[in-house]
C-alpha cells in the first residue's frame, strides 16, 4: 500500500519526512513527488545506484556488431564490384559500425531508463495533480493497514493538506 | 547564471506563462498555419511536377548534378546542428542560462534533419525505385554500396535523427506529465500516453538526471560524425575544390554556426510569439552571442586555412575552379563573407551590441542566408568548372527546385508551429528547477545570488 500525503512547501514536506523517518520508518519505504528535481537529501536520500547504463553499453555492442554484420557482413554475401576496389574496407567498415553502436547505446539508454524506472508502472499509484503546480508529495509504502494509519496520522500533524493512499500488488 | 524574475512567481504562474503556446488557437496561428500549408501544398505540387516529368524541369544538367536540392540538404543538415551544440553541450558544463533555450533547440534539430532527409529523395530523380536502397536480397543483383559516401549518409541521417527525437522526448519527459495534468479529453490522453506515468519521485528525477547526461555525451559524437559524414561527399571525390582534408572539419564549425544562429532567430521569434520576456532575456542573447562569436571566428579561421591551401599550392585545376567562383559569383562570395565573419565578428565583440535583440535577428538571418550561400558556392561551381573544359556548363535553380526550396523553409516552419501549439516549447521544469534552487546569501557587504546543486 502506498500513502500519499501532499504538503504546501519544502520546508513542511521535509518536517513529514523527518517526522516519518524518527517514527521508525526507512528511508527506503519514504519517496518524494515533485514537480522538479531537488538534490538528494533535501527530502528524501535514493541510494544513488542506478543499473540501466549497462543496457546502453550492450545496446552499443550490440550496435556495433550489427554495423559490422551490415557493413561486411552483406558487402561479403553480396559482392558489388566497382572497379578494382576490395570488396570489404576499413573505413566504410568503421563508419558504419559507429554509426550504428551509437544508434544503438541510445535507444539503449532510453530503454534502460524506462526500466530502471519502473515506467510504465504496473499497478495503479497514488498521484496528485497538485504537484504539477508546486506542491510537494511524500508518499510512504506500508505493508499493512496499521502502518499506512500510522504514516497518515505523521503526516497530518506535520502539515498536510490531504491524503491519499492506494493499493499497489 | 539566468537574471532573476523581477517579482517570485508562483509554480502555477510559471507553468501559465511557459505553457502560454499550448493555448487554444488564435485566428492569427490558423492564418499562419493556412500560409505556410498552402507554400508546402506548392511545393509537393511541383515535386508531383518535376516527378512525372522528369528531372529536365531542374537546371541540372551535365556536369552540375548537384545543384539547389544537394546545397539544401546540406544546410539543412547544418541547421540540425543547433540543438545538440546548444543543448547537449551546456547541459553537460551545466550551464543554467541553457534552461530556457533547451527545447526550442531540440525541437529545431528533430525537424531541421526531417526535412534535411527529404533533400536525397526529391533529388533522386526515379523517386519510384527508392526501395533499391533498402538491403534486402532481391533478383536485381543490386545491394547497396556501404563503401559510398552516400551509404554512410544514409545511415548516419537516420542514426541522428532517431537519436536527436529520442533526445527532445528524454528532455520533455517532465513536461509532458505537466501537460497530462493541466489538460483534458484525448489531449490528456495524448500526454498521458507519452508521459509512460511520470511521477516525479527521488528515483525517477535520479534516473532522468544521469539519462539525460549519458544521452547528451553519446549525441555529440553522432552530430560532429553526420557532418563529417556529409562533408566526406564531397571530400572523397576527386572534384576539384572538394578534395580537401579541411572538409569535414569545415562542415561541422559551419554546421554550429548556423544552428546556433538559427536558434538566436528562433528564440527571438518565440520570446515574441509566446510573450516569454521574462524568461528569454537579453543576458541569454549576450551568451548565445558569445557562443557565435566564437564560432563565426573558427569558421573564418576553417575559410582562410582552405583557401590559403589552394591559393599557396596553386595546383592548376585546383586555382581555375577557384578563380572561376570568385569571378562569377563575386557578389556572393563577398556577401558571404561579410554575413558570416565581419559583420559577427565585428558586432559580436560588443555586450551593447548582443543585447540588443533586433540586431541580433538581424545578424543571426544574415548568417543563416549567407551559410546558405557558402553551400551553394562549394556545390556548384565545383561541378560546373571541373577539370574538362569541353563540358563546362552553367546551372541556375529552375522554378522547380525553388519552389521546393521555399517549400522546406515553409514546412519546417509548420512543423514548429505546430510543435509548439501542442506541446511545451520552453523547458518548464529545467527552468522552474533553477527558480527553487537559486537564493541569496550575505557575502561581506553584499548579498550574492548562489544556486544549490548536487556534488
Amino acid at each position: 500500500m502506498e500513502t500519499l500525503g501532499i504538503f504546501e512547501d519544502i520546508e513542511t514536506a521535509g518536517r513529514a519526512v523527518d517526522s516519518l523517518v524518527k517514527a521508525g520508518f526507512s528511508e527506503s519505504e519514504i519517496t518524494s513527488l515533485t514537480s522538479v528535481a531537488y538534490p538528494d537529501g533535501v527530502l528524501v536520500k535514493t541510494d544513488g545506484r542506478t543499473w540501466f547504463r549497462w543496457l546502453a553499453l550492450a545496446g552499443g555492442i550490440a550496435g556495433a556488431c550489427a554495423g559490422i554484420l551490415l557493413a561486411v557482413g552483406t558487402a561479403w554475401v553480396y559482392p558489388v564490384q566497382t572497379g578494382d576496389k576490395p570488396i570489404i574496407t576499413y573505413y566504410p567498415t568503421g563508419i558504419v559500425t559507429f554509426e550504428l553502436a551509437m544508434l544503438f547505446a541510445m535507444i539503449g539508454t532510453i530503454a534502460g531508463m524506462f526500466l530502471d524506472m519502473g515506467l510504465p508502472p504496473r499497478n495503479k499509484r497514488p498521484y496528485d495533480q497538485s504537484i504539477s503546480e508546486g506542491h510537494i508529495g511524500i508518499s510512504v509504502s506500508t505493508t499493512s493497514g496499521g502502518e499506512s494509519s500510522r504514516a497518515n496520522e505523521i503526516m497530518k500533524a506535520a502539515g498536510a493538506l490531504w491524503i491519499s493512499a492506494e493499493e499497489t500488488l | 547564471m539566468s537574471e532573476p524574475t523581477p517579482v517570485a512567481k508562483s509554480a502555477g504562474q510559471l507553468n501559465d506563462e511557459m505553457l502560454s503556446s499550448m493555448r487554444p488557437p488564435t485566428w492569427r496561428w490558423h492564418v499562419l498555419a493556412f500560409a505556410l500549408g498552402a507554400v508546402v501544398a506548392w511545393g509537393l505540387a511541383a515535386f508531383a511536377y518535376q516527378v512525372m516529368t522528369g528531372m529536365n524541369v531542374t537546371g541540372k544538367n551535365r556536369p552540375v548534378m548537384w545543384g539547389f536540392y544537394i546545397t539544401s540538404f546540406v544546410f539543412w543538415v547544418g541547421l540540425s546542428h543547433s540543438g545538440t551544440m546548444v543543448s547537449a553541450i551546456l547541459r553537460l558544463s551545466q550551464a543554467n542560462w541553457r534552461r530556457p533555450i533547451l527545447r526550442a533547440a531540440e525541437a529545431m534539430t528533430v525537424f531541421s534533419i526531417t526535412v534535411a532527409g527529404l533533400f536525397p529523395l526529391i533529388h533522386l530523380g526515379r523517386n519510384w525505385v527508392v526501395h533499391y536502397f533498402l538491403p534486402y536480397p532481391n533478383q536485381r543483383g543490386l545491394w547497396p554500396n556501404f563503401r559510398s559516401a552516400l551509404l554512410w549518409d544514409v545511415t548516419a541521417i537516420t542514426t541522428y535523427l532517431i537519436g536527436s527525437s529520442l533526445f527532445l522526448y528524454l528532455g520533455m519527459l517532465p513536461d509532458l506529465a505537466l501537460a497530462r495534468d493541466r489538460s483534458d479529453g484525448w489531449r490528456r490522453k495524448l500526454y498521458g500516453a507519452l508521459a509512460m506515468g511520470w511521477r516525479g519521485s527521488a528515483h525517477e528525477w535520479m534516473v532522468y538526471h544521469k539519462a539525460s547526461t549519458l544521452m547528451a555525451a553519446l549525441i555529440i559524437p553522432v552530430a560532429v560524425s553526420v557532418h563529417s559524414i556529409v562533408a566526406w561527399d564531397f571530400a572523397v571525390t576527386v572534384v576539384p575544390g572538394w578534395h580537401s582534408t579541411i572538409f569535414p572539419p569545415y562542415f561541422v564549425i559551419g554546421a554550429i554556426t548556423s544552428g546556433v544562429a538559427a536558434v538566436i532567430s528562433l528564440m527571438i521569434v518565440i520570446r515574441k510569439a509566446f510573450h516569454l520576456e521574462d524568461y528569454l532575456t537579453p543576458l541569454h542573447f549576450d551568451n548565445m552571442g558569445k557562443l557565435l562569436l566564437v564560432i563565426c571566428l573558427l569558421w573564418s579561421y576553417a575559410y582562410f586555412v582552405d583557401v590559403n591551401i589552394t591559393w599557396y599550392a596553386h595546383e592548376p585545376i585546383e586555382w581555375e575552379v577557384f578563380s572561376f567562383m570568385t569571378d562569377k559569383y563575386t557578389p556572393l562570395l563577398l556577401l558571404m563573407l561579410f554575413g558570416n565573419s565581419v559583420l559577427p565578428i565585428t558586432v559580436l565583440c560588443f555586450k551593447k551590441l548582443r543585447r540588443n535583440i533586433g540586431l541580433m535577428l538581424a545578424v543571426s538571418l544574415l548568417i543563416n542566408v549567407c551559410m546558405f550561400i557558402e553551400r551553394y558556392l562549394i556545390i556548384v561551381p565545383s561541378l560546373s568548372h571541373k577539370n574538362m573544359p569541353f563540358i563546362w556548363h552553367e546551372y541556375a535553380p529552375s522554378w522547380v527546385e525553388m519552389s521546393i526550396a521555399v517549400a522546406a523553409f515553409a514546412g519546417f516552419a509548420l512543423l514548429y508551429a505546430l510543435f509548439a501549439k501542442f506541446f511545451p516549447i520552453m523547458a518548464v521544469t529545467d527552468v522552474r528547477e533553477f527558480e527553487v534552487r537559486k537564493a541569496e546569501v550575505p557575502l561581506g557587504r553584499a548579498k550574492l545570488p548562489v544556486v544549490a546543486g548536487e556534488e
